[in-house]
């Protein structure tokens, strides 16, 4: 395999691996920063119960996106030295703006929302939490202005092949942040959502701490139903805003080689080295309905009028996108059922939805990382799009360098997703009951650090 | 100006990284050499209310330093290449092993040896990526040299940090090993500054003013070094527990400060200086006001925040 391509590969598992836990983290912190709000109004011990059980969820995921997002920040200099040499006067001031705006305050707060539960006052509790979800999505702020500055490039100048800032409001409201902002914060409510519904909706299959389960269920169902149409509705927005500045992102999603294809391709196995789809299903119109045409005319670009080296790579981004968009049509679905059971009363009965609801918790982590496989991979060949070739950018590195990191990641990455996995099971088997403030005397071994004194 | 003043900030991050990282490493180290488990459990809930912020510092450092200096960034990174993957595979098992253990996941035993294993192979090679950068690039015994002395820099650290956090027979404990840590640190101090003129990018010491900074600041070095070897085993006064970390952190900050003084303005040996490396104005500014004016003293009352909640004895170990 090539340097560029091993580089790449490297970039697309640890940055993969980074946005799986981001993708929960985020919206659980907003989540918490809820709960808890009401549990101080209120004094009501199921919130503090929901409060404590959820932030052991959230706490190793959190850790686990922290440290892999340091990997990528340094990845940018040791993998990508002529990207960081050439965009750092742009990309580097905004990534240091989330460090200190972001980063830092969640660095800065995440220990008391950890463990400083009983040992600071409610006030600094809640102060600690509502701090860490500014943070976090103040963190997603600015990386997606520092992406969308990639997608969508603005307010730049060109002096001896390094990008200078000519203008920083044109540089972060670049043309598409605005709306990949709206969009990315929906996709994490959505994938926090679900975990927590279906989390919730497992207690309720073995008839464990109902009031625990009833209400993470309905608070998790209840805000799919409002963020779901959303932001189906917001992912057209970014598709509107975004793919005429890209047209050969918009051709690869679609799956389209050849111009004039009204169709809407819903399977594909693209040839990449031929121009062609080697099977297809095309379904006739849907292609221009997509395109606010229902007059059967409009067709998407095709990706045979751009030259060969120009070319994403239709397989990740066609398939990326349907990922995405098939997700997002399961969570409308379970919103959509949900709410006509909650209509029928019949929302606590449905032993057969809240099971549906059980295997759907990761379906907004996946909705998620389809997204960014499309939008990543869907801007190659180029880092700024139009601008900045992928291959002008990578680090002169020795290929069995490179080597190691790809494997080292890799395994790391596996045992640290198991070891992950292995942690949230055994949280959820062994439940809420221990996090109810009235068992707090009978459970001496698992209550986390007695140890520090305040 | 702009340019001095940013490379000013970019040493505050690596100098507050060093100490703060410095303490939590080094307490890392120290768990592996202990043997008790409610000990080692007490010590790495130390590390877990803390770890976060102190590696905002490093993260805040590379970034600082690819805003400024983007042709740096990109240059010096490769160079370490292998080191620095090292240091971010044990780091993401440090983050992870440390949440682990103090959520009470189950096999807690075994991510305390991995935390401590972890945190030995991040010190060691942060300092190999030390050694390399002035061995341009070149991987020898200097690279070893120099990983040895910042991990037992560390480990000292970690030492002083856990005898003022501990009380009884675990502060005691601290206290000799910590005095043999820095013993040990001071002599592999001493061989750097002696191997370092036969390197590949010996230190620049031209002109009287670099001479004499440069002596001042081992002056400062030794003075740390002293007050922390006769304060470490000393547990009366109430200055015991405050002295040997103040010492080794005036002795830590003046070491890096006295390399920095004879390589000033050269960033990368033999040739590449901060002026050739800035970013235009436009950036400068930018980073300058929104980062180092706005942000980083809120950065600092984070830290201070952080670390105040949490201030006081640790009260399991014993007593």
């Amino acid at each position: 395999m090539s340097l560029v391509g091993l580089s790449r590969w490297q970039f697309a598992i640890t940055v993969m691996f980074h946005m799986a836990f981001p993708a929960i983290t985020v919206g659980l912190s907003i989540f918490l920063c809820v709960i808890y709000g009401r549990y101080w109004r209120s004094g009501n011990p199921v919130h503090l119960q929901m409060f404590r059980f959820w932030r052991r969820i959230f706490a190793v995921g959190f850790a686990i996106g922290v440290v892999a997002g340091v990997v990528i920040t340094f990845e940018m200099g040791l993998n990508w030295g002529g990207y960081a040499a050439k965009t750092g006067p742009i990309i580097g001031p905004i990534i240091g703006m989330e460090v200190v705006t972001a980063f830092a305050v969640e660095a800065g707060f995440i220990g008391v929302l950890l463990y400083g539960d009983g040992r600071v006052r409610q006030r600094t509790m809640f102060l600690a939490t509502l701090m860490v979800s500014i943070g976090t999505i103040l963190s997603s702020t600015w990386i997606i202005a520092a992406n969308s500055w990639m997608q969508t490039p603005a307010g730049y100048r060109i002096v001896d092949g390094q990008y200078q800032p000519v203008d920083w409001l044109k540089v972060i409201f670049n043309p598409s942040f605005v709306w990949r902002w709206w969009h990315m914060l929906g996709g994490v409510l959505l994938s926090a959502a679900f975990v927590v519904a279906g989390i919730g909706a497992w207690y309720l299959r073995k008839g464990r701490a109902m009031a625990f389960a009833r209400r993470s269920v309905s608070i998790g169902l209840g805000v799919a139903a409002i963020v779901i149409p959303l932001q189906i509705y917001l992912g057209d927005a970014v598709a509107g805003h975004e793919l005429p500045l890209q047209p050969s992102k918009l051709a690869a999603l679609e799956g389209n080689w050849a111009p004039g294809n009204t169709g809407w391709v819903l399977f594909d196995i693209p040839d990449q080295q031929a121009a062609r789809n080697l099977a297809e299903l095309n379904i006739p119109c849907f292609g221009s309905v997509v395109n606010h045409d229902l007059s059967c005319k409009t067709a998407p670009p095709g990706l045979s009028s751009f030259p060969a080296a120009d070319r994403p790579n239709v397989a990740a981004t066609f398939w990326g996108f349907r990922i995405m968009f098939f997700a997002s049509l399961f969570m409308f679905g379970a919103a959509f059922w949900a709410t006509v059971l909650r209509m029928r009363r019949r929302l606590w009965t449905a032993r057969r939805f809240h099971r549906f609801l059980v295997w759907l918790s990761p379906v907004g982590i996946v909705a998620i990382l389809g997204g960014w496989v499309t939008a990543e991979a869907g801007r190659q060949p180029w880092l700024v799009y139009g601008q900045l070739r992928t291959s002008d950018a990578v680090s002169a590195l020795a290929p069995g360098e490179v080597w190691f990191s790809v494997i080292g990641f890799s395994v790391l990455y596996v045992v640290m997703f198991v070891a992950y996995l292995a942690y949230l099971v055994r949280s959820v088997r062994i439940g809420p009951e221990r996090d109810h403030p009235s068992t707090e005397d009978d459970q001496p071994v698992l209550e986390p650090r007695e140890a520090v004194a305040t | 100006m702009i340019t001095s003043l940013w490379v000013l900030e970019v040493l505050v991050c690596f100098l507050m990284y060093a100490v703060l990282d410095g303490y939590d490493l080094g307490v890392g180290v120290a768990v592996l050499f202990e043997r008790d488990g409610g000990r080692k459990r007490s010590m790495v809930e130390s590390v877990a209310v803390g770890w976060d912020g102190n590696e905002t510092w490093l993260v805040l450092g590379v970034i600082s330093l690819w805003a400024g200096f983007p042709l740096a960034f990109g240059t010096i990174l490769p160079h370490a290449y292998l080191p620095l993957v090292v240091v971010l595979l044990s780091l993401i098992v440090r983050g992870v092993s440390v949440e682990l253990v103090s959520q009470s996941s189950s096999l807690t035993r075994r991510w305390t040896t991995a935390f401590g294993w972890a945190s030995l192979l991040a010190s060691f090679a942060q300092g190999f990526a030390l050694g390399t950068l002035t061995s341009l690039g070149s991987m020898n015994l200097f690279c070893v040299l120099s990983g040895l002395t910042v991990t037992a820099a560390y480990l000292a650290l970690g030492y002083a940090y856990t005898k003022r956090k501990s009380s009884g027979s675990m502060r005691k404990k601290a206290g000799r090993r910590g005095r043999i840590a820095t013993a040990v640190m001071a002599a592999l101090l001493i061989e750097v500054l002696f191997s370092i003129s036969s390197t590949a990018a010996p230190l620049n010491l031209h002109s009287p003013a670099r001479v004499s900074a440069f002596a001042v600041l081992l002056l400062f070095a030794v003075g740390g070094v002293v007050a922390a070897l006769v304060t470490f085993t000393r547990d009366r006064r109430p200055s015991a527990d405050t002295v040997p970390i103040g010492g080794l952190i005036v002795a830590v900050v003046s070491v890096l400060l006295a390399l920095v003084v004879a390589r000033y303005p050269v960033l990368l040996p033999p040739n590449l200086t901060v002026d050739a490396a800035v970013s235009p104005r436009n950036t400068m500014l930018f980073v300058l006001i929104g980062i180092g004016l706005l942000n980083m003293p809120l950065v600092l009352a984070y830290n201070v925040f952080a670390h105040r909640v949490f201030r006081g004895k640790l009260e399991g170990g014993d007593s």
